[in-house]
């Protein structure tokens, strides 16, 4: 018997995607879709920022960009900066784009990591398009043929939840998502426990023979199935409370979120195209709620902190089962440092519909899904944990608690061999590429001891001259390129002010 | 520690002639000093060896000239391996070096292929593989650059014979200030206090020292284990064949762009040939046949008149547990072995060396001529990585049989297998999905190869290959196989090729078909 229906419980934007994708990729199959609302969510926050993946959800959902980011307020983001990650007065970019360019097969990092070592210290940024634009607070698509400098980067963006669902939902009404007419009641199992059917508030019963769920930390479909194993990655990254606004509009804003350490967390700024969001990422350990409101208010004294976002790190074990695949926080727990939250739920559904069951007993799809997302989930816990573990530490309780035990092992060997060599090996699934790995790594100040030898004899070949060509280049080309602002309010056309 | 650094490869053969080239050719004078012992009493198998199409990324990143190599190594064009009577007597298939068919709808090919199949269509997966289409008719040509083009849908490799492969690397190696030594080692001197070795013994009383020793001696493993105990890993009861027997015969018939594997009663039995002779063996396991009935089987099922006695080669298959360990990195034979079924031994060794020359820093070793454990450990994780995955897929050949006529066969398909590989064949056999890595040996169309030649069939395609309709799915389908037959009628007969590209020096024994 093959799937004829997929019901997806949940709410925020996650749930959409699911419903629209899904829709999409079995049209052929009439798959049936329906959504179930299940409320808000501990993890509900004001918005967001996307690594450049949400371009490739936007492909999959057939969503066109400028409409997408008139109709949302969005911005657009070129990098992240961390500010006082090392202590007081540090600051370095991770930016969506290459560091310089390949030289004959050897990464251009390679040459800044030899300079460094060799007393002549370099940035990342001086060599990277997407810094100079973020810097400047300049922005433009990437343009060109992929080999060229104007096509180095990509971006992400910066969404405001509310009106992003709402755009969301309207696509996937468009595309014949059908809608639950109450919410969530409860589970109903059958006697091989996997979910029968949802019975809704209005005493509705909804069946179908799949369940998504994106109902948060909660995980309202996969916690009824019973009780369920996870790693608790707390001790690691014990930040698990955000405060989250809206703020007024930032003047001239560059498509950068700010990301500045703070005593027990750290706080962000974003911007959006009439407004800005700011929020305050802390560990309830060392921080009461009040205490961390009045952080971020001293912060950002324009804003007031108006939502309580509630998480814990961790993943589960089993991400799909029996007829239930769990999706973003029901999944895996992890502080938005990163932005990757909607960009791992997306691998998930992606993966999910690649391996879309053929019949409602699929233990073999399973297993192999629940193997791979644990890979990449294990492979985002680490990439955030390195923010915390690389270069100088930060003084203070929280921060020394972060270095407190031994990393794991996945991490220390990778840290290992890039203290050793510079070496940047990946393993199997990982989402950030030896460049983010080089941004953050560089960007924090952590430098190799030496470098291999056959690198530095490939970088000998490189002339000076075409270093500094390259690096004014770089800074021309950004120069060029039109105020951020400017750009976002383009897309928003003639209808543009006031969004939302 | 200054450079140069003091480099002693321990061993002659495949392994040591091409780490002593690769290094010699990768760092210049002023960073290595290299000296490989070997000893002229202890022989070479050289009946001819198979290799895959990685070797050639070895070459050019050492700058050896393909065409010269194969003249003097009486070298053929490798498409892929032809294996026959593995799941059943009778069956052939040949596992391609290249793609089969080509996307569609952004779902993998044999979907769609499967799908028509499910609805009745009987051609044979092998119809979608130019280098398996090719191989069946005896035909080669160099692939093409542009990805549009179907001739760019395959890689190759070469089929030689290794001793003259050694001799050339040899001359290589010297060529570049390898200094070679003939000498028996009878001693291994460790360091007191921390037992990195110090230096080798040799029979004329020369003490060899140096700060990283390359152990290429064979099984025995003269530094990495007989020195350095570093501990062996078996694999035996998953790939039981622990002994061959070798020999060179006389060419007949037209030259196969290809090697071929026949499942045999208690193992399976090579053909590989060479310009000048065929070069054969008989891979088994001593629980199952004696040395001389395999010794007479061999001999029985040659094509030409056999050239030589059968050699006896031993074997336990397994992994070193420290392919480097202290100052000692075994390559080849010494780092461990898996039966060569696919080619592997030469990628093995390849992988060894390069990844060697790519961890060694500017400053290799510490003051006290250490080098940094936590490069060390990663070249091992690596190492470990890739021979696991050849691990996995070699069971795969033993383990999806149907055959019951002899007790190897029955032992090999109703052995227990790693978890890992029952997890891969299980997803394949529910919906045709290959189980597939960043890193490491055989991507997806070797899976496929096997899957399908040893009748591991999915109950079903995946979903998402019907969303293209099944008129578009024909027309495309029949567009792919018309494609590879017309090119296919530009592709030279291979022997003509090699005749023109690279024709061996000296001029081969021609056989006696031919």
């Amino acid at each position: 018997m093959s799937i004829r229906s997929v019901a997806v419980a949940g709410s925020g934007p996650m749930v959409w995607i699911a419903a629209s994708a899904l829709r999409r990729a079995f049209q052929h199959l009439q798959l049936d879709v329906c959504v179930v609302d299940t409320g808000a969510t501990r993890d509900a926050r004001i918005g967001r920022w996307t690594l450049p993946s949400q371009r490739g959800i936007h492909g999959l959902l057939g969503i066109a960009e400028p409409h997408f980011v008139q109709q949302t307020g969005a911005s657009f983001k070129l990098a992240s900066e961390h500010v006082g990650w090392q202590g007081e007065g540090s600051r370095f970019l991770h930016a969506h784009g290459e560091i310089g360019v390949d030289i004959g097969g050897t990464p251009f990092y390679k040459f800044l990591q030899r300079e460094t070592l060799a007393g002549r210290a370099e940035r990342p940024e001086s060599f990277s398009l997407a810094a100079a634009a973020a810097s400047l607070g300049r922005f433009a698509r990437p343009a060109g043929d992929g080999k060229s400098l104007a096509s180095s980067f990509t971006y992400g963006f910066h969404l405001e939840d509310v009106p992003f669902t709402q755009y969301l939902q309207a696509h996937a009404r468009r595309l014949g998502v059908r809608e639950a007419a109450a919410p969530l009641a409860e589970v109903e199992l059958d006697e091989a426990g996997a979910i029968r059917a949802l019975r809704l508030a209005d005493g509705g019963v909804l069946q179908a023979d799949y369940f998504v769920d994106c109902s948060g930390p909660e995980a309202r479909l996969l916690n009824a199935l019973g009780p369920a194993a996870r790693d608790d990655w707390s001790d690691w990254l014990p930040c698990d409370r955000m405060w989250s606004a809206l703020a007024p509009a930032i003047s001239h804003p560059p498509a950068v979120t700010r990301i500045v350490a703070g005593e027990s967390g750290w706080s962000w700024r974003a911007p959006l195209a009439n407004a800005s969001m700011a929020g305050y990422v802390y560990s309830s350990r060392f921080a009461s709620d009040d205490a961390a409101r009045a952080t971020l208010q001293r912060r950002e004294p324009s804003c007031s902190p108006s939502l309580l976002t509630h998480f814990s790190a961790g993943r589960r074990r089993q991400f799909w089962w029996r007829n239930c695949v769990g999706l973003g926080a029901a999944a895996v727990e992890l502080e938005p440092l990163v932005g990757a939250d909607l960009h791992l739920a997306q691998i998930g559904l992606a993966l999910f519909i690649e391996l879309f069951p053929l019949r409602r007993s699929s233990d073999v799809e399973a297993a192999e899904y629940n193997r791979l997302m644990a890979e990449n989930a294990d492979a985002l816990r680490d990439f955030t944990l390195a923010h915390y573990r690389a270069g100088a530490p930060r003084a203070g309780e929280f921060w020394a608690m972060t270095r407190a035990s031994a990393p794991p092992a996945r991490l220390a060997e990778k840290l290992e061999l890039y203290g050793a060599s510079g070496r940047i090996n990946l393993l199997d699934h990982e989402t950030f590429e030896e460049t983010d790995w080089a941004w953050i790594l560089m960007g924090a100040g952590c430098m190799p001891a030496t470098l291999e030898l056959q690198i530095l004899l490939r970088l000998a070949k490189l002339p000076a001259q075409q270093v500094n060509a390259l690096r004014a280049q770089i800074q021309q080309l950004a120069a060029s390129m039109p105020p951020h602002i400017e750009f976002v309010r383009r897309q928003a056309g003639p209808a543009a002010g006031g969004a939302h | 520690m200054p450079f140069p650094l003091r480099i002693v490869v321990v061993g002659g053969g495949t392994a040591g002639w091409m780490a002593a080239a690769a290094i010699a050719s990768v760092f210049g004078p002023a960073h290595r000093q290299i000296r490989l012992i070997e000893s002229s009493e202890i022989g070479i198998v050289g009946v001819g060896e198979a290799t895959l199409p990685h070797i050639r990324f070895f070459n050019r990143r050492i700058g050896i000239d393909e065409r010269e190599l194969m003249a003097k190594t009486q070298a053929t064009f490798k498409l892929g391996i032809e294996f026959c009577d593995w799941a059943r007597i009778g069956d052939s298939y040949i596992h391609p070096f290249g793609a089969y068919g080509s996307r569609l709808a952004g779902m993998p090919f044999h979907q769609f292929w499967l799908r028509q199949r499910e609805a009745g269509a009987t051609t044979d997966i092998g119809e979608y593989s130019l280098p398996i289409v090719a191989s069946r008719a005896n035909r080669f040509a160099l692939p093409a650059e542009d990805p549009a083009d179907v001739m760019s849908t395959f890689g190759y490799a070469f089929q030689f014979d290794a001793s003259l492969y050694a001799a050339y690397l040899r001359s290589f190696s010297e060529a570049r200030g390898v200094q070679r030594t003939d000498g028996k080692i009878v001693d291994v001197k460790l360091r007191p206090g921390d037992g990195w070795v110090e230096s080798v013994k040799l029979e004329s009383g020369e003490e060899v020292s140096g700060d990283l020793f390359i152990d290429c001696s064979g099984f025995r493993g003269l530094l990495i284990e007989q020195a350095l105990k570093t501990g062996y890993d078996e694999w035996t009861h998953w790939l039981p064949c622990n002994r061959a027997m070798a020999v060179p015969c006389e060419n007949s018939g037209p030259l196969t762009p290809y090697t071929r594997a026949t499942a045999r009663e208690a193992g399976w039995q090579w053909r590989i040939p060479l310009q000048h002779r065929m070069g054969n063996g008989y891979v088994y396991s001593s629980n199952f046949i004696s040395d001389d009935e395999a010794a007479s089987k061999l001999l029985a099922r040659l094509e030409g008149k056999a050239l030589a006695d059968p050699r006896p080669l031993r074997f336990v298959t397994g992994r070193r547990r420290q392919t480097w360990n202290r100052n000692v990195v075994a390559v080849g034979l010494a780092g461990g072995f898996l039966e060569p079924l696919e080619s592997t031994s030469i990628y093995l060794i390849q992988i060894a060396i390069t990844t060697l020359i790519d961890y060694l820093t500017e400053r290799p070793t510490d003051d006290q001529g250490r080098f940094d454990p936590r490069i060390v450990a990663a070249f091992n994780r690596w190492i470990e990585m890739e021979y696991d995955r050849v691990r996995d897929f070699l069971i795969l050949h033993y383990h999806a049989t149907e055959r019951d006529d002899t007790p190897l066969w029955n032992y090999c398909r109703t052995m227990r297998i790693p978890d890992s590989l029952a997890h891969k064949m299980e997803l394949f056999r529910e919906r045709g999905r290959v189980v597939t890595y960043k890193d490491g040996l055989f991507l997806e169309p070797s899976w496929l190869a096997v899957y399908f030649g040893q009748r591991v069939m999915p109950r079903s395609h995946e979903p998402g290959a019907d969303a293209v309709d099944a008129a578009t799915v024909g027309a495309q389908l029949a567009r792919m196989r018309e494609r590879i037959q017309m090119a296919l009628t530009r592709m030279p007969v291979h022997e003509d090729f090699l005749r023109a590209y690279c024709p061996a020096t000296p001029a081969p024994i021609v056989g006696t078909a031919r």
